[in-house]
Formats: C-alpha cells, sequence, structure tokens
C-alpha cells in the first residue's frame, strides 16, 4: 500500500488529538507541557507532509520555526515551574486555588 | 536599502534597547531604568511619528525575509499606539515601580521585548511570522505576569496563562498547517488571491483552519468561551502587566485580527458572520455576568475589559458583512479604551503604591473626602468606560454601534446598548461607593508628580474626546483620530 498525503495527516491528527487530552486530562505541570510538546510536533508532521505534497520547502521551513518556538515555549514554561516548585512544593495543578470567580 | 532600514529603525531601537537592559540589568548603579526604557520607546516613538500621514506600503527587505514583513501606513499607527501605550503604562506606574522592590532591571528588558513583538505582530503579512511575533509577546508577558514570584497570586497567575496560552498557540499551529494545505501558502497576499480564484464552496479547510487561527486571537483578547484566565491573571499580574495586557496587548491583537480580516476572511464573510455574532452574544452577556459579581476593583475591570473587546467584536462582525468603515471605529474604539482603562488602572497604581491596600469596593468607601481630585478623575474614567455621553467613551460606543446599524446588525447594536446599560450598574457602584459613605479619614494632600500629572492627563483626553470639538475650534478633534485611522486602512487594500 502506497502512503500518500492522506495518511500523514491522519497519523498528525491523533498525534494532535492525543495531546489535547493530555492538555485536558493531566493535573501535573510537567506532563502538562509533554503534551503541548506533543501538539505541536503533531502540526510539524503535518506541515513536513504537506509541503512534500507541494514540493515546496516553505513547509518544511514553517517546520523548523515551529521547533524552534517549541523550544523557546518550554525554555520560559520550565524556568517558571521551577520557580512554582521552589515556592509551593509540588507540581500540581489542583493547588491552584487561591483566586476564585 | 538604507531607506528599509530606516523603516525597521522603531524596531531595532526596541530590541537593542532590550538587550542593553539585561546586560545592565544586575549593575549596582544607581540608574532609573524605567526612564530609559521610556527614553528607548519615546525615540522610537519619534521616529515612527515622522512617518505618520504620508502613504506607504513597503514590504522589509523582500529578497530575505518575502512579503512577510510590511511597513505601510496601518502598521505605522499601530505601532504608534503601542509605543504610546507602552510609554504611559511605563510612565504612569512610576510611583508603584518606586514602592515595589521587584521590579529590577530584567522586568523592563522583558517589556521591552514584549513591545518588539507586539509590534512585529502589527507588521506580520504572514501567518507564520504572525505567529512567531505572537508567541515573542507571549513568552514576555507570562515572565512578566508571574513577576512577584513571592505573590503565590501572582505565580498562580502565571501556572494558568503559561498552560493555556500554549495551548491556543498549539491551535493556531494547528490552523496554520490547515491553511496552508488548502492554498499552498501562508502569506496573506496569496491567500487572497486563492480565495478569489476558487468558488465560494470550495474554501472548507480553509475556514477551518481560519477558525482556528481566530481561535487562538481571541482566546488572546479573551472573549467568551475562550475567557477562563481571563479575571485571575488580570488580577495575580503585578498592575502595570495588569494594565499592558489589557490595553497595549490587546491593540496589538487587533491589528492583525484586522489585518487578517480586512486581508482575506472577509472575503469568506458568509461564513464568517454567524460564528462571530454568536461569539459577540457570548462574550457582552458572559462578560457583564464576569464583571458584576467582583468585589475587587482590578478584577471587575479585568471583567469589564472582556465586554469591551465584544463591543469591537460588533464592529469586526460588521466587516464581515461588508461595511469596511466599521474598521476605523475599531481603531477609535481601542484608543479611547486604551485611555479610560491607563487612567482607571494607574489610580489603583497610584492607591497601592501609597497605602498598600487590595483594592476592593470597601477599600474605596469615603474615597471622595480623602481624596476629592482622585475620586473626581476616576468618576470620568467610570463615565468614559460606561459610555456616558460627553466623554470619549461614548463616541467610541457610538461609532461602532452606528457601524453594525449600517450593516443592518440591529439585533447586535441593541444587545450591545443594552450591555453598556448594565455597564452602567458595575461602574456607577464604585462611584457612589465613593461618594456616599462617610470617612473618618482626612482629606489628603493632592501632590504633582509623574503618575497624578498623567492620570490628570488622561482624565483630561476623555472630556476631550467627547466635547472638545465644541469647546476648542483650534485643537485636532476625535474627528482628527478617526481621519487617521481611515488612511491607515486604506493602505490595507
Amino acid at each position: 500500500m502506497e502512503i500518500t498525503l492522506t495518511h500523514y495527516l491522519i497519523l498528525s491528527t491523533l498525534l494532535f488529538a492525543i495531546g489535547l487530552i493530555g492538555v485536558m486530562r493531566r493535573t501535573n505541570l510537567l506532563m502538562l507541557f509533554f503534551a503541548t510538546e506533543i501538539l505541536l510536533n503533531a502540526v510539524n508532521i503535518g506541515f513536513a507532509a504537506i509541503s512534500r505534497y507541494y514540493g515546496d520547502l516553505t513547509g518544511q521551513m514553517f517546520a523548523f520555526f515551529v521547533i524552534a518556538i517549541a523550544a523557546s515555549e518550554v525554555a520560559v514554561g520550565l524556568g517558571l515551574l521551577i520557580v512554582w516548585f521552589k515556592r509551593s512544593g509540588g507540581i500540581d495543578l489542583t493547588t491552584m486555588t487561591s483566586m476564585k470567580g | 536599502m538604507i531607506y528599509e532600514l530606516f523603516l525597521i529603525l522603531p524596531m531595532m531601537l526596541i530590541v537593542l534597547g532590550a538587550l542593553m537592559l539585561m546586560l545592565l540589568s544586575h549593575r549596582e548603579a544607581p540608574l532609573n531604568r524605567n526612564m530609559l526604557s521610556v527614553l528607548i520607546l519615546a525615540l522610537a516613538f519619534g521616529l515612527t511619528l515622522s512617518r505618520l500621514g504620508e502613504a506607504h506600503s513597503v514590504f522589509v527587505f523582500e529578497a530575505i525575509f518575502g512579503r512577510s514583513f510590511i511597513v505601510d501606513s496601518f502598521s505605522t499607527l499601530f505601532d504608534l499606539m503601542i509605543l504610546g501605550g507602552a510609554m504611559l503604562t511605563l510612565l504612569i506606574n512610576h510611583d508603584y515601580f518606586k514602592s515595589r522592590h521587584y521590579f529590577d532591571g530584567d522586568f523592563f528588558a522583558l517589556v521591552l521585548f514584549a513591545v518588539f513583538g507586539m509590534m512585529a505582530l502589527s507588521h506580520a503579512h504572514e501567518l507564520i511570522s504572525a505567529f512567531i511575533s505572537l508567541e515573542i509577546a507571549s513568552l514576555s508577558i507570562y515572565a512578566l505576569v508571574g513577576y512577584n514570584s513571592d505573590n503565590p497570586k501572582s505565580r498562580e497567575a502565571m501556572m494558568k496563562y503559561v498552560v493555556l496560552g500554549s495551548l491556543a498557540g498549539a491551535l493556531f499551529m494547528l490552523g496554520l498547517a490547515l491553511i496552508y494545505g488548502a492554498t499552498g501558502s501562508t502569506e496573506l497576499g496569496a491567500i487572497a488571491a486563492h480565495i478569489a480564484a476558487h468558488p465560494q464552496d470550495a474554501h472548507t479547510m480553509l475556514i477551518i483552519g481560519g477558525f482556528f487561527v481566530m481561535v487562538t486571537l481571541f482566546f488572546k483578547i479573551g472573549a467568551v468561551p475562550f475567557h477562563a484566565w481571563v479575571v485571575d491573571v488580570y488580577h495575580g499580574a503585578p498592575l502595570p502587566v495588569t494594565m499592558l495586557m489589557a490595553s497595549t496587548f490587546k491593540i496589538a491583537l487587533f491589528a492583525v485580527i484586522l489585518r487578517i480580516y480586512l486581508g482575506d476572511f472577509a472575503a469568506l464573510g458568509d461564513f464568517w458572520s454567524l460564528p462571530l455574532q454568536i461569539l459577540c452574544v457570548l462574550t457582552l452577556i458572559g462578560g457583564s455576568f464576569l464583571a458584576l459579581s467582583q468585589s475587587n476593583i482590578k478584577r471587575m475591570l479585568a471583567g469589564s475589559s472582556v465586554v469591551h473587546a465584544g463591543y469591537m467584536l460588533i464592529a469586526l462582525n460588521a466587516i464581515t458583512l461588508g461595511n469596511f468603515n466599521a474598521s476605523e471605529s475599531i481603531l477609535f474604539y481601542l484608543m479611547s479604551y486604551f485611555i479610560s482603562s491607563v487612567g482607571a488602572f494607574g489610580i489603583l497604581s497610584f492607591l497601592a503604591a501609597h497605602e498598600h491596600k487590595q483594592l476592593t469596593f470597601e477599600d474605596f468607601k469615603g474615597f471622595g473626602y480623602s481624596h476629592p481630585y482622585l475620586a473626581a478623575m476616576m468618576s470620568i474614567f467610570m463615565l468614559s468606560l460606561a459610555g456616558f455621553p460627553s466623554t470619549i467613551g461614548f463616541l467610541g460606543k457610538f461609532y461602532i454601534f452606528t457601524g453594525a446599524i449600517e450593516a443592518g446588525q440591529i439585533a447586535l447594536a441593541a444587545l450591545g446598548i443594552f450591555v453598556a446599560f448594565v455597564s452602567i450598574f458595575y461602574y456607577f457602584r464604585l462611584i457612589a461607593t465613593m461618594y456616599f459613605y462617610d470617612t473618618p479619614k482626612t482629606e489628603q494632600h493632592f501632590g504633582f508628580d509623574t503618575t497624578t500629572v498623567l492620570i490628570l492627563l488622561m482624565a483630561i483626553l476623555s472630556i476631550w474626546g467627547g466635547i472638545g470639538t465644541a469647546l476648542l475650534p483650534y485643537l485636532p478633534t476625535p474627528d482628527a483620530l478617526i481621519e487617521l485611522s481611515r488612511h491607515a486602512i486604506t493602505s490595507l487594500d
């Protein structure tokens, strides 16, 4: 069987769904960051596949940009996570209840 | 070449200034970093101001960047609003910065990076560069929100914003992949050409992709159903950051929304109108409930900022129905909201700097007697935010509702007017609290310093925007602002 653009897009959608479920269900902040990584990389697969389909290199260039952005997001996110852990001793989302309304 | 360098000089100045502040951040020298960053912003503002009014539309360094960054009259006007907004935000918080120990050099470097991201956002003519600029601004603001890491509220707000914001960013990328798949390009001009070349019903994938992109942008402006973070983040963030997010960041987001809409998506108006109408209704009503239920002034202003985003969505909807004049009313509304909200937040920051309070409605009891001048100005801002006639807020709402009626959206305009009446309740509650309670406190001396002078300036601007036309015939009037916005919009097509 030949693997076509559709297969890649389905893979990308599946990975995106997995990441989305991760973001919604996980309460551990580290796992949440993993889940957002999965989301961005799912999109990367889509970009690379579409770029191959069109024979146009810009899509792969975008994938590199996305990798860079994902890296900087995690860098900032982990930095903030360390601050959070130092002050509150845990990285669980359910402890964030000081503000309501 | 040199001319193009001159065009992007303001943006370069901001980045270089940010890097410089970062290098200086741990020096012990007696250095007023706030004034230094204001100076950098003012330089960039002056450079941009020299281009105001001349019609131009240039893709910067097209050989290198392709058509991803554009400098045109539209971006010039937005640059001015963003730079001016950031400048006023930093200046009006002068007292607040002095009263808190945690504002060191990094803080101002991050503010400048955020401003750079916002400026790049208004220049983006391509969805990838729009996303990168959005992330530059957002990442800086994530760090700014949690800047006071000793305060658990600030930390919590930061974590909520980071988690939800990165999810929204991923949705933007998904939408972008779909748009790229449908059109083979992410450049706004190429997408517009694609839409024009194909029949209306062949755009399913493009519409779904555009929907995801819009979800992210609506998330950032805090439209209901994507508003879950707004009140908590605005409350937890340090006051200057709340001001920056509520006014300046919103201006930049509307820059990119308007550019995408007027360039591309307005052509798909048949599809966009219905979701936007639902979004408007939800945002106006949901935001009102959010604002009504708060007892803290900062949270009340956060809730009401959702309602103000709703008003601008009414105008956006009028654009999708073909009334392109409505885009000027968005620009005018952004300015009027900026003036009144920065003034109101400025008074909060002044009080937080001098009296260290939580700033609930309770704290404002008898404020009219202890601080008569500030209370009068606060009343002006509240009237302007509520859209009371003779203030700039009234004119802003007036233009929005006329635009909606011209586009045939009578029901939405009526809902908007109804919500404006509801908003009188929570804004006037503050005025009533200030004046209708006796207080044992004695009258405080009203001193002139940077903060109070700027609050006064904002109050005068609010009134000037409403009635200045009649009183001072030789000064520029709000019509000049509208003229300016119209001029900027025409450079888009």
